[in-house]
């Protein structure tokens, strides 16, 4: 299972997902980050359920949310749950697979793709 | 700077194109040349050729657009310009030819804006849109633009309460302004009933990317638009003197970070709010100089929250506005008088110059049945990604 991070700006503090090249604070220009796990609790800002998928996904819907993680950093991601799904829920993010990458050379490889599912509290 | 202004306009009919990606682009080019009386071959006098288009390389396999118009219309050795600037190339390739003639490089720029979305199948056409999207944080989810519209739309609902039916409403609005413009996608009226009614919204409606149903999102398109521009001082000498000169007044865009999720306000589109003040300034006029908007409704919400962004109306309010018939082609603010994105279709890189096409024909007094009486003043605003990157334009009749 992999981890998903923020990535904090060894000169100013800030916190950012996903990566920069640059921090983005304007009155900061660091270049440098320290990895920090990104888990734990949040709290849902918005959600949407999806009927019409890219290729690549053979299901009916899939939900994704926005969220807050408790020290303030804001992601999307895919959520792992359809009944009761309301903005502003406590939610608990966990990493699952979110995408199986297909490659064609030679032979088919399918590689999975990790990313945040957010969960029920 | 230099004046420039716009002489000459073309617009196929937007749908399913009977004809190739490349022809397509030409004959809306031809028809924007034949429209202010240019030439080919030695008679031509268009400096530079841009194209704005986000997928002909990715869905038609044609990389190079404007390379390929340049030859096929004979006007070689004009310079020649693909610009890719997701749903925004259209606006952003008039920007450029704003910028090459107000500088002197140019006295003629011919813009095309043109995408053939319809030569793939669905899903790899959301595939493909969706490659606009930050490319670890969101579009390795499956995450599309429907999906983030349905996100943005229900904060503007907590936030404002816009309701589903009055997203029904622009739709309504939309489709019906479609009926009166001969080149849009979708000809057919819609009654605000029939996609509103919970009896049947199930099968008359249906949720795409909850709470966004069918009839809040604009179709996909195929389809081309152009525009040939010339410097004001140039005007008579390369023989356009005799068509009106529908000044390009002010110009601007304005980007917003690519993750959404991390804006400061997720219900607030900057770059939209940005832009407009920027094109407003340099055009020296206000929100209240507006006669006619065509604003990037590839969702309903859109249109709404770009009328406030714009300053059109309040912060809050656009939903009202709609509610009230204020965006009516005889309303007090008329909005998408082309039908939009909605009805009119959104062929992606011919949306932003199709939008100027509108524009250009209210000022020129040849809108037809949606004519906006003595419209002098026009905005545009032509929006990329999921708002990350917004091109706004403000005309004017000379």
């Amino acid at each position: 299972m992999e981890q998903m991070y923020a990535y904090k700006c060894t000169k100013c503090g800030k916190l950012h997902h996903p990566r920069y090249i640059v921090c983005q604070n304007p009155d900061c220009d660091g270049r440098e980050f320290e990895q920090i796990p990104l888990e734990g609790k949040c709290k849902l800002l918005t959600w949407t359920r999806v009927y019409n998928l890219p290729e690549g996904y053979m299901m009916p819907w899939l939900n994704f949310g926005i969220v807050e993680f408790e020290n303030g950093v804001r992601a999307t991601g895919q959520i792992g749950f359809d009944d009761g799904i309301e903005s502003g829920m406590d939610l608990v993010s966990s990493v699952g697979v979110i995408r199986t990458k297909v490659i064609k050379y030679k032979e088919t490889v399918e590689e999975p793709v990790y990313g945040f599912v957010f969960q029920k509290a | 700077m230099r004046e420039v202004g716009i002489v000459g306009i073309g617009h196929t009919k937007f749908g399913k194109s009977a004809v190739p990606y490349l022809d397509m682009c030409c004959n809306a080019a031809l028809e924007a040349m034949d429209d202010a009386g240019a030439k080919t071959g030695r008679k031509n006098v268009i400096d530079q050729v841009f194209v704005g288009t986000m997928g002909a390389g990715m869905v038609n396999r044609l990389s190079g657009a404007a390379s390929a118009v340049v030859d096929t219309l004979n006007l070689r050795p004009a310079m020649a310009e693909t610009v890719e600037n997701g749903p925004a190339s259209g606006a952003s390739a008039l920007k450029l030819a704003y910028a090459a003639i107000a500088s002197g490089m140019c006295d003629c720029v011919l813009v095309i804006g043109g995408e053939a979305m319809r030569e793939v199948t669905g899903w790899e056409g959301t595939d493909f849109v969706a490659t606009m999207l930050h490319p670890t944080g969101e579009y390795p989810y499956g995450l599309t633009l429907p999906a983030f519209a349905g996100m943005f739309t229900r904060l503007c609902m907590d936030k404002y309460g816009v309701t589903s039916r009055d997203l029904s409403i622009v739709s309504v609005k939309n489709h019906d302004n479609a009926c009166l413009n001969p080149n849009a996608h979708i000809h057919s009226r819609v009654k605000l009933e029939r996609i509103t009614d919970e009896r049947y919204i199930a099968a008359t409606n249906p949720l795409v990317a909850d709470p966004l149903r069918q009839y809040d999102m604009c179709p996909v398109s195929d389809g081309a638009a152009a525009l040939l521009l010339v410097a004001k001082d140039k005007q008579e000498e390369l023989g356009f003197g005799h068509k009106p000169f529908i000044k390009v007044a002010g110009i601007a865009s304005a980007t917003d970070t690519h993750y959404v999720a991390d804006r400061e306000e997720p219900s607030d589109l900057l770059a939209v709010r940005l832009s407009a003040q920027k094109a407003y300034k340099m055009a020296g006029v206000g929100p209240e100089d507006i006669d006619v908007a065509e604003l990037h409704d590839a969702f309903q919400i859109l249109e709404v929250e770009e009328s406030e962004e714009t300053g059109l109306f309040p912060r809050g309010s656009g939903h009202l506005a709609a509610r009230e018939g204020k965006t009516e082609i005889h309303g007090e603010m008329p909005i998408n008088t082309s039908g939009g994105l909605k009805a009119k279709g959104h062929p992606l890189g011919g949306t932003g110059v199709s939008q100027i096409v509108e524009l250009v024909k209210q000022l020129r007094g040849e809108a037809g049945d949606r004519q906006i009486k003595d419209a002098k003043t026009a905005l545009a605003v032509n929006f990329g990604g999921f708002g990350n990157n917004v091109v706004s334009t403000v005309l004017k009749a000379e």
